[in-house]
This record gives C-alpha cells, structure tokens and sequence, in this order.
C-alpha cells in the first residue's frame, strides 16, 4: 500500500514540478514569517502612534514623510498597518488552529462512532450554526463582554460547525473504506482509527479548507470589530482599516489599497503555503 | 479635479459663497471677500456662476425624483407621533401638514394654522384654515387637529414627544375652525413646538397607518418598510404654488459610500448625510453639489457627575481642558461644523451668545487638573458607539492628546444595537448625540433642568430651573434672549457635558433640482423637501 | 425491510431529524433573543424612551406577558401557519417577509445556476491537471478573489460600472425589470459580486475532494490499468467525492439567503438579510424568529440535501 500511495502521490507531480512546488510553499513561507516578525516587531518600528493625528489632510497620497499615505482622519498608515499586523496575524491563526482542530477532531470521532452520537453532534453544531451570526455576536458582547480572547473564540464558535461538516463528511466516506473495515476488526480502538486511518487520507482536503476558513476569519475579524467585539480603537486589524477608509476609495487612496494587499499577501501566502505542503506531510505520517 | 476651480477650493467655500448670497451680498462684495481669500478673479467669476445657479431661478413645474436618505427599518411608519428616523421624516412632511412650519433662518410660517393668538402664552386659540382638504376628501376641521394633539398624551400611542406634549392640559374644540390649547404653564414657544414634525394633523379617528391620508402635498401611492416610499402630487393641495414634482420615490440607502454613489452615477438626485470627507470627490462635477447647513447637532462626551470620576469637578475641568476643538473640527469633521463651548444652543439659533467663549486646549492645564483630582495615570475608559456619529473618532482624538500628559482614557466602542438604551446616560463616560431642536427652551427641558429626561450628566441647578420657567412664559424677546445667554453660561461652566463641535449636515445634490434651501429642522430642508424641489428643464 | 426500501428509510430519516433541529435552533434563537439587552419598546422610542413611555408602550404591546409564553404563542401560531404580527410596525410577518423572500430567492437562485456548474468545472479541471500551470492559476486567482473583502468588491464594482462608466445602475430597487436587457443590468453587478465570491471557495473544496480520491486505490488500479484520465475522473473519481462537494457546495449555497447583508446593502437591495438586521436591532421577536426559521430551513434543506446525495452516491454509505 504504501508503494501505491507514495506512486499516486508523485504520478501527478512530476518531480520537475516537485522543486516548484517547493519553491511556491517556501515563498508562501517566508511571506507568513515576515508578517510574522511584523506582528511581533512592527509596533517597535512604527514611525508615529497610530492613533494619532499627524496630517491636517486626509487620504493624502504616498509621500516621504508619511510613506504610506494617511488615513481618513489623517493618521499615518504605515503605523497603522504595523499595528495592525498584530491583530490579524494573531487572532485569525489563534482562530483557525482552533476552529480546525475542534472540527476535525469532532468531525472524526462522530464519522467513526457514527449513530446517535454522530446525530446528536451533528444537530447540535447545526442548531449553533442556525444562529445568525450578527445575532450571535450581540450575545457574546451582551453576555460575556469584549477582549481579544472572546474575539478568538467567538470566531471560532462561528466556523466550527463549517469545519465539522466538511471533515465529517470526508471521514464517513474514509470510514467506508475497506481498510478501516479491516482495521475495526482487528478490534482498534476509536482513537486508532482515526488518528492513524483517517485522519491522514483525510488531512489533504482539511488543509485546504484550513486555508480557504483562515481567508473568512481575517475578513469576518473586522465585521465583529464594528460590533465592538475585539479590537479597539485606535487599533484596527487589517479589514478594519479597508473599512474605515472605504471611502478613499474612489480617490485612490492607499489608505485603503494597502491594507487590502497587506490582507492579499498574508491569505494568499497561507493557502499557497497549505497547496504545497500536503505531499510532504502525507509522506511522513506512513 | 478640473482646471475651472483653484485647488485650495472647496466644497465647503461653494456653501459659503452661496450663503452669502442668499444673505443678499451684491457681486461686488462677494468677489472682494474672494479677493481676500486668495482667489483670482477669474476663478471667482466661475464660482459665482455656479453658485447663483444653485440659488436663482424660476420653479418649473413636473417630472419626478428619487431621493435617498441614510436610515431606514421595518420600523418605518406612517404614523407622525412615532416618526424617529430621516426616511420617517421625509415621508410624513409630503403626506401631512402641520399647523407651523419653520422655515428658512428659523422664521415661523402659518401652515395649517390661518392664526395662532395669545396673551399670556397660557391660553392659546388655533384658528385653521378653511377648505382644506384630507386626501380621502374629508374636509379638514377643529375635531382633526384636537384628535391629532391629543394622540401625543396617551402612552399607548408610543409618541416621541409625549414628554413635550404633556405640557399642553387642555386641547379642545371651540367651533369648526378653531381650537383652544391650555398648557399647564406658560410657553411663549408653543407655535415653534407645533412645527415639530411629529405634530402633524391626522384625521379624526385614524387608528390605521398602513397608508397615509393626511393633507399634504402628496398622495400616498406606495409605502413597504425598510424598502421605499412613493408619493404622487396632490391636486386639491391647500397651497396653490406647490408641489411642483409629480411624484418622488424616497428610499434609504443605509451605506455612506453607496449613498453617494448611487447620487453619482444619477440613479437618485438628492441624498442625504453625505460624509464630509466625500466632498473631495464631489469637487469639481458639474452633475451634482453640495448643499450644507448647521442646524445645531452635536455629538457630546458626557461625564456623569453623580458617579466617579465625574463627581471630582476638577476631573470635568481638566477633561474640558482636553478637548481638541479645533482638531475635532478639522480632521473628524473636515471642517464642515461650528466649534462649541459645551453648551446645547448652537450659532444658529437666535438665542445664542457670542460672548461664550469656547475653552482652550491646554494639555498643561488639563494635567493639573487632573493631578489635583488624584486621577492622573488611572485608566479611565471612555464608551463610545457608532451610534452616536463620529464619537469613536472624537474619543481617539481625546485619548491621544491624554496619552501625551500622561493621562491613560480607553475607547470602549460597543455595538450600536441597543446604544441608546444601555449606555447612553448610563455609563461614568459615554458620547451622546443630540439632534437639533428649534429652541433653547425645549434643549434645556430634555437635557439640563434638574427633572431633565435626559439629563446626560445629571446635573442639577436650582436657578437655573427657575430661570428656564422664567423665560419659557416671556413674550419680550429681549429679555428672554438675556436669560437664555446666563443660562448657556452656567450649562458651559457647571454640567459635565463637554460639545467640542456642531456639526454640519451636507446633502448631495444633483444640478438639475432646484429649490433645495437650508433648514434649521436637519439636513434635506427638514425633511420637507418633496413639496419645495423642482427639476430643471 | 426490502434491501431497496433501505435508502427511502435514510431519507426520511433525515427528514425527521431536520424538523427536531428545526424546533432546537427556534428555541436557541429565542433564547439568544432573550440575552439581548433592551427590548422593542425601549427601542421603538429610542431616545425618547423615558421609563413611563416605555411602560406604557410595552404595556399597550402585550409585551407584559411573560417571554417564554410569548415564544409559546408565536410557535403555536406557526404550527397553523400563522408567523404573527411584527411588533415594531404592527404589519403580519408574512407579509413583510414575502416580497423580500422572493427577492432573495431569485438573487440566490440565479446566483447559483451561475456559479455551481462553474465551479465543479473549475475544480474538476484543476484537480486533474494537479499541478499545472492551469491549476495554480486557477488556485490563485480563486485565493485573491476570496481574500478581497467582500464590501471592498462590491463597491468597487459599483465605482467602475455604474459611477464611470455608467454602464449599469448602482442601485438594483426600483431598476426597470420589465425588459429583459433592463432585468439583466439590474441583477448583473449583485450577482458577479456574489457569484464570485460563493465559486472560488466552491473550486477550492471540489479540487481538494477530487484529488482526494483519485489517490485511493481504485482509482489508482484503474489508472494503472491504462483508463483515459477523463474517465478515471468522471467514471470513478467523481462519484466517490460527490459526498464532500455536495456538503461544500450546500455549506456555500445556504449562505445566499441570509449571509448576503453586505451585497444587499452595497447595491440596497430589499431581501431578507436586512430584513433580519432590522429585526433584531429592533427585538421584533416574531419577526426575528421567522427570519432565522426561513435561514435554518434553507440550510437544512441544502445539508439534507447534500446528505442524502451522499448516501446515494455512496453505495457502502447505504448499507
């Protein structure tokens, strides 16, 4: 078996793809490792608070003084961008590790043990998701207050059932798999089967919805700000700034160009990351 | 940007120019006051063309428009006394009418109402006009106008202004075309507050608001909540120059970028709220301008003196000291406001004293205070909600200027769901938004006598009680206007509301309306627009 | 039971389980309801609310009653049909709902005829040239779409197409639908901003669920066995992950009806999402209840849906 897998896992790869590949998943790296050191370094580096304002202008175009332009109220967007690294680097992994986590690990256990088990589960993560999610917000800042950890958690309670419904539905069709067949008979444990059976034929797709959740948290991140869950002024995360300087737009502000592409090259460097990692992953779990 | 406009030309000169000449300045004086601001003569020339055009010409009579404003629910009603929202407004001023109106500069017009008399502002008699007709056909009478009245008493109803309404003790019939209203103290004010918009007349009985008969200048045709409302010119209408419109569609369009957008590409033709940072992308077109007016909102920082910190007077002294005016002015509102001195009464009002000079921003001074209040360095959070306009802004600019004296205040933006009702007032420190109100006397009766409903730093003045009845039953302007000027002095110096800035409303306007005048009711001439905007040819 | 009998069993099944979901998420959402601050008198008079205003008026509502017996009306009314009366504006709930349901169904329903077939192409394209040029072109246009905020792409489009070049309206209300080419401008610009968006994440889930299966070994056998790669895709590979893209495409779809606030806001189109925003800002109980019914039930029906697809195209699923 483990000849054929490796031999699927090259036959559509040629290995003159294969450093490619490499290729694309370092630069994916390196780009999420700058973003990385911004979020832990940026504010040291940021020329002026970002909270403050240094231009009697607005929206003013790139300049040597204000190398990014200013913002809406005329607060200088490099800062702000540094700040914002923070947020949206830090909270949206926080929230995808756990949504991810939380959805394989239930998805798993509730395809293998299947039965009331899986229903139970699965109506009760359908219920939370028939939860507006607008309404679900108002009731954690209603309920339990605002800080950075109700954020992650919050975003992470509106992507689980998502993320259980795409990994329950890969696991049940694993599950049916003669080789799981084969290995229940052997009379394996439930965590056996799914750590060792499923879960890595399962991981390629995972990943990719991993990459693709990540994207709706970074975005999703500054809806829930606007209802005053999570960050708070003067900081923003990344979607926050696209927001607030929205109407540059028209203008052709880089107040609002260049956190969009802050926002482009983080999410795009996950997913490009996450597309060339599975054939090396897959290769270590057997 | 094009070539017609000198670049350090804006939007908000146009509104300038424009009202300088409505003030009835010759050209000469304007192209000197241009002169002076650096305009060359040329340039000025331009300018005044177009902003003549906007003021000078004849009402042509026909077509039909689409306006938009900026808020709008399944909330929407047709029923005046619970009337809340722009779109609310705007659909009650074409389909109703009240007795007053207010118009231009604050002077008060006959509408319904053919006389208001009184002699000691107790008693009042309402004589109606005759012949006027609801749009069902009904005549309007004496029995409309004390129903419609009477309405604002009973709870049940639900009216914005039962607490005002609550004053008037007697409303009754006298014949068909005349009524008698007993306040319970004497209110010199009262035609003003019949010009609010929540005190049209409905007719006799009407329980259901699915539709609107009233008497206004439009028929009903259409009204789905939270989506749009039509209205088509009324042929029976009492005043025999208007409407000129046909028909006008009103919608919400609830997003400021989409607002002006849709006014851009010519889908709507008048848009309210426009944001002042929008100006910059509004120069230089010819299809559309920008109308504004300060009608005296304001968004406050409210420091609530029964609770720590506000109690400590030195803590409000220093806060007042804190407070960026000119910085508020210029980068949250992009200059498009007046700047205030922590009192209600804004430079429009005929009642406001120049004298009252607006505190200096002196961080210095501010950390003194607050060092003798024993406050400096504590966190201090400040709530803040997009619900009241531009507070988050306003409440950076106030954390940035404490962050340089030491001063640690925190923005706590929390959601706009359910602002209104579990911080506003509420909170030790929280913004509050306040709209305009025709006079000092109903500002200081919401919002500063010592039984205010909203009485948004809890402050309390024996006199100052004393002085509001004092005034609010004088029929000598001269000296109401005296007392009105001590009382915004002691509302400056002793509440903890801090007003850093009035701000302004601008609409976006497309060139072909005409008629579109400024209003001391809120932006899109109060709300009144539909019966007095034409299409140009 | 017959063998053959044996998925009808599932099916309706599943029905029944969609209904007992239906009455927990009616409840959950009342009771988040309840948790919310302030309640629709108070937010009626909004600044006006003094408290003799807010008795009175709440009074005058019914609203004295206790909220679990309002939720015991509203649900008893339901089982008859009846979705109550708002009570913000005193209008029955379907009537309200009507108008704005149907504009939302016709947004999502053309949406999806556009994007479904679009997407399993896209997918199914990628993933069987895995590793092409083709395929990581198509794997990063997909990923820079999705990553553009989707109130940043809306109005965008709304800038160029409408305000610059005048080609469409920036408002899909009150757009001449009578004619066909007056339809097709109105619904243009919300449906590309929306079709884009549900696709890309679509592509992404279909790519990842094919070549998911083409590396079990049957398909591998039937590779190697000298079958066409097309065959091996449609013929074997497909089929066997129609189950994981079922549940994707049904996880994006159901997001058309009550997740579009942003796209009915931008372009003002009168649906539901808004309807819902409404509601709750004004704890119009009825009629929040019934959104959130009218979005599980969409839901519900596309996960049923996308379950029972999966059991069918699953013959071991089925035993």
């Amino acid at each position: 078996m483990t000849l054929t897998k490796t031999l699927a896992a090259v036959l559509p790869t040629p290995g003159r793809l294969g450093y490619r590949f490499n290729l694309a998943g370092r630069t994916g790296l390196c780009v999420i490792a700058f973003w990385a050191l911004i979020a832990v370094f940026g504010p040291l580096m940021s020329p002026y608070a970002p909270g403050e304002i240094v231009d009697w202008d607005y929206f003013s175009p790139m300049s040597g003084q204000f190398w990014l332009g200013t913002d809406y109220l005329g607060r200088d967007m490099l800062s702000r961008i540094l700040m914002g690294a923070r947020y949206t680097v830090g909270i949206s992994l926080a929230a995808v590790a756990i949504t991810v986590t939380a959805g394989v690990l239930l998805g798993m256990t509730a395809a293998v043990i299947g039965g009331w088990f899986d229903m139970v589960l699965s109506r009760l993560l359908d219920a939370l998701n028939g939860i507006p999610s607008l309404l679900f917000g108002l009731v954690v800042v209603a309920a339990v207050g605002s800080s950075i950890p109700v954020l992650v958690l919050t975003l992470a309670a509106i992507y689980i059932p998502g993320a259980y419904r795409y990994a329950r539905a890969l696991a049940v069709n694993i599950n049916t798999m003669d080789y799981v067949t084969v290995a229940r008979a052997r009379g394996e444990t439930t965590f056996y089967l799914a750590t060792r059976e499923i879960f890595p034929n399962i991981l390629g797709p995972v990943l990719a919805d991993l990459g693709v959740r990540f994207i709706f948290i970074v975005l999703v991140l500054s809806g829930l700000s606007f209802l005053g869950l999570g960050v708070q002024p003067p900081n923003a995360d990344w979607g926050g700034l696209v927001r607030e300087n929205l109407e540059g737009m028209s203008l052709g502000a880089p107040a609002v160009i260049f956190p969009s592409v802050a926002i482009a090259t983080l999410t795009i460097s996950v997913n490009m990351f996450i597309d060339n990692l599975p054939v090396k992953i897959r290769d270590r779990s057997e | 940007m094009t070539d017609r406009l000198p670049t350090n030309w804006t939007s908000r000169d146009d509104a300038m120019v424009e009202s300088a000449i409505r003030r009835g300045a010759t050209r000469r004086d304007l192209l000197r006051m241009l002169m002076a601001s650096g305009v060359g003569l040329a340039a000025g020339g331009t300018l005044l063309g177009s902003a003549s055009r906007a003021v000078a010409a004849t009402p042509v009579a026909g077509g039909s428009i689409r306006a938009a404003g900026w808020s709008a629910s399944t909330a929407d009603t047709l029923d005046p006394a619970k009337a809340s929202l722009s779109t609310d407004y705007a659909r009650i001023c074409a389909f109703y009418n009240r007795l007053t109106f207010l118009a231009e500069g604050g002077a008060l017009q006959m509408e319904l109402a053919e006389e208001i008399a009184t002699v000691d502002a107790k008693t009042w008699s309402i004589k109606l006009k005759s012949g006027v007709q609801f749009h069902d056909g009904k005549t309007l009478s004496a029995d409309d106008v004390v129903y419609s009245l009477s309405r604002h008493l009973d709870e049940a109803t639900g009216s914005k202004v039962h607490s005002i309404a609550a004053q008037m003790t007697e409303i009754a019939k006298v014949d068909e075309l005349t009524l008698r209203i007993v306040l319970a103290e004497a209110n010199a004010d009262l035609p003003t507050i019949l010009a609010l918009h929540h005190f049209m007349i409905i007719a006799d009985g009407t329980t259901d608001f699915s539709t609107a008969n009233g008497t206004g200048p439009f028929i009903c045709e259409a009204f789905e909540p939270g989506v749009k409302s039509v209205g088509v010119k009324n042929p029976n209408y009492f005043k025999p120059e208007g409407p000129y419109l046909d028909s006008f569609e009103f919608i919400a369009i609830a997003d400021n970028t989409a607002r002006l957008n849709a006014l851009m590409s010519g889908d709507i033709q008048l848009a309210g709220a426009i944001s002042p940072r929008a100006l910059r992308m509004m120069e230089g077109q010819d299809a559309v301008w920008a109308s504004t007016t300060t009608v005296g909102n304001y968004t406050d920082l409210n420091i609530r003196l029964d609770m720590e910190p506000g109690s400590k007077a030195e803590f409000i002294e220093g806060m007042k000291s804190l407070i960026d005016r000119e910085l508020i002015r210029k980068s949250v509102l992009r200059g498009l406001g007046d700047i205030g001195n922590d009192q209600p009464v804004s430079p429009a009002s005929r009642y406001y004293n120049p004298d009252l000079k607006p505190r200096a921003f002196d961080p210095e001074k501010a950390k003194h205070h607050f060092e003798k209040a024993g406050v400096l360095g504590a966190e201090i959070p400040m709530v803040a909600s997009d619900a009241a306009a531009s507070s988050v802004d306003m409440a950076t600019v106030v954390q940035q200027a404490g962050a340089q004296i030491g001063m640690k205040l925190k923005v706590d933006r929390v959601p706009s769901d359910g602002y209104w009702s579990n911080y506003w007032l509420k909170a030790p420190i929280h913004f509050g938004h306040i709209n305009p109100r025709p006079t000092p006397d109903i500002l200081f009766s919401l919002l500063y006598a010592s039984d205010a409903p909203w009485n948004e730093s809890h402050w309390k003045s024996e006199k100052f009680d004393g002085m509001l009845r004092e005034a609010r039953g004088m029929l000598d302007e001269e000296k109401r206007t005296a007392i009105y000027h001590e009382m915004q002095a002691m509302v400056s110096d002793g509440a903890g509301t801090v007003i850093p800035a009035f701000m302004a409303n601008v609409d976006g306007v497309s060139s072909n309306l005409g008629g579109l005048k400024p209003n001391p009711l809120g932006g899109l001439m109060g709300f009144a627009f539909a019966e007095y905007v034409w299409l140009k040819d | 039971m017959s063998p053959s009998l044996l998925p009808w069993y599932y099916v309706g099944q599943r029905f029944a389980i969609a209904l007992l979901t239906l009455l927990i998420i009616s409840f959950t959402v009342f009771f988040a309801t309840q948790l919310l601050p302030g309640d629709v008198a108070e937010i009626l008079l909004g600044q006006a609310a003094t408290p003799e205003a807010v008795a009175g008026l709440r009074e005058a509502m019914g609203l004295n009653a206790p909220a679990l017996s309002q939720y015991a009306g509203w649900l008893a009314g339901l089982a008859h049909g009846d979705l109550g009366t708002s009570y913000a504006n005193r209008m029955e709930v379907s009537e309200l709902i009507s108008g704005r349901l149907a504009n939302s169904l016709r947004l999502a329903g053309v949406t999806t005829l556009i994007s479904v077939p679009f997407a399993l192409a896209l997918g199914i394209l990628a993933a069987m040239y895995r590793g092409s040029a083709l395929d990581r072109a198509i794997s990063i246009c997909t990923i820079s779409v999705i990553s553009v905020p989707e109130f940043m792409l809306a109005t965008l489009a709304v800038l160029v197409f409408a305000v610059w070049l005048g080609w469409l309206p920036a408002l899909s209300i009150g757009g001449n639908a009578d004619t066909l080419g007056g339809l097709l401008k109105t619904y243009a610009m919300p449906v590309i901003s929306l079709a884009i968006g549900v696709s890309a994440q679509m592509v992404r889930m279909t790519r990842a669920a094919v070549i998911e299966t083409i590396q079990t070994p049957y398909v591998e056998m039937a590779l190697l066995k000298g079958a066409s790669r097309w065959r091996m895709v449609i013929g074997h590979a497909l089929p066997n992950a129609i189950g994981p893209i079922a549940n994707a495409i049904a996880l994006s779809l159901s997001y058309l009806v009550g997740g579009v606030i942003i796209v009915e806001t931008v372009f003002n189109y009168p649906g539901v999402a808004k309807l819902m925003v409404d509601a709750v800002a004004t704890r119009d109980l009825p009629l929040i209840q019934s959104c959130a019914m009218i979005f599980c039930v969409s839901y519900l029906s596309l996960i049923t849906l996308a379950d029972i697809v999966a059991i069918l195209s699953n013959p071991r699923l089925r035993r």
